[in-house]
């Protein structure tokens, strides 16, 4: 028997659900195989971890955590929404409002656009918001682009 | 208190009847679903949850099945849930790895405890296992956890799953399979270095 042949039989070696003859072939190999032998033992180790994880407990004090949960949850009722709502209706409602943001944005965008332009371009415009918005960094660019000059 | 009590006691929000249901099933809930999420306190937390996904859909309890596969049911699906939830979280926690330094610690963290040989195979077999057993599908990790840590019968699992006798017997089988296929290449890989 190869190193092969024992693996696949490993999981019926392990379990001794193997007929007779093939579990002595398996013991002869791992008798002359120190690979296999610590491939056995390695996965001891993990059957040994599975009993350790089934045999811890859990806190004490849950139970009474629990209780308290369920007590708070009769005496001050959350609103439990239906699974309709939360699954489908929240996404779909959430998904029409970003899309009404977009169109709402994009049309807003549109308008403002070409009185931007205007404003941004013609000197009568920024005479005007000089004029009305009381914005003294124009004053002070205007005194900068003097000195320049 | 028998089954058909504590039900008709949980739906008249009965504090005898939780109480009788908490005492009795608490170690089950959170048994099985630290087997799916992977440590205590997690399955701690979610337990209440659990148990309030309980109380609130007993008015749905077809009685098709034991009280207690019902529970099994809801503490498999909620766990299961929880473990997909924390896969993405984990991506996001894998993102966040790349901005660590080279030692694996972020910047002004204190350094890690001292941790002896003995308790680091512990920690490195216990991730083993966990992660042979995330990676199996869905369908053959229920199976083989509540018939391996759970130490449920093929009959309790085929009522808990929904499935036939024959079915659960061949996801075992090929969770079985596969776990062994998983560790023996991690092995072989772990004898080499």
């Amino acid at each position: 028997m190869d190193c092969s042949q024992f693996k696949s039989d490993l999981s019926a070696f392990r379990e001794g659900t193997q007929p007779a003859e093939m579990h002595d072939l398996c013991e002869q190999h791992l008798s002359s195989c120190r690979a296999c032998s610590r491939l056995v033992s390695e996965f001891d180790k993990v059957d040994m971890l599975i009993e350790q994880v089934k045999a811890a407990e859990p806190n004490p004090f849950a139970a009474t955590r629990i209780l308290q949960r369920l007590e708070n949850e009769v005496d001050t009722p959350q609103k439990r929404y239906p699974v309709v709502w939360v699954r489908v209706l929240r996404p779909a409602a959430i998904a029409v409002a970003l899309l009404c943001g977009i169109l709402i944005g994009s049309y807003t965008a549109k308008n403002d656009a070409a009185p931007l332009n205007q404003v941004i371009n013609t000197t009568g415009n920024i005479d005007f918001l000089r004029s009305n918005l009381f914005i003294s960094e124009f004053a002070d660019e205007d005194k900068i682009l003097v000195i320049n000059n | 208190m028998t089954d058909q009590e504590l039900i008709e006691g949980i739906l008249r929000r009965d504090r005898k009847a939780f109480q009788y249901l908490v005492n009795n099933y608490q170690k089950q809930v959170i048994k099985t679903a630290c087997y799916f999420v992977g440590n205590m306190e997690d399955a701690e937390d979610l337990s209440q949850e659990i148990f309030l996904d309980i109380i609130h859909s007993m008015d749905s309890f077809k009685k098709s099945s034991s009280l207690s596969t019902w529970i099994y049911r809801i503490t498999v699906n909620k766990s299961l849930n929880m473990v997909k939830r924390h896969k993405r979280r984990g991506m996001m926690l894998r993102i966040e790895s790349l901005f660590k330094t080279p030692d694996g610690r972020e910047t002004g963290m204190t350094p890690e405890p001292h941790v002896s040989p003995a308790d680091f195979e512990h920690k490195e077999k216990c991730e083993l296992l966990q992660a042979a057993i995330g990676r199996l599908p869905e369908n053959q990790r229920i199976a083989f956890v509540l018939n391996k840590f759970d130490d449920q019968t093929y009959k309790q699992i085929a009522e808990i799953m929904k499935i036939g006798l024959p079915a659960v017997e061949s996801l075992i089988h090929r969770a079985k399979a596969n776990m062994q296929k998983h560790l023996i290449i991690h092995f072989s890989e772990y004898q080499k270095k």
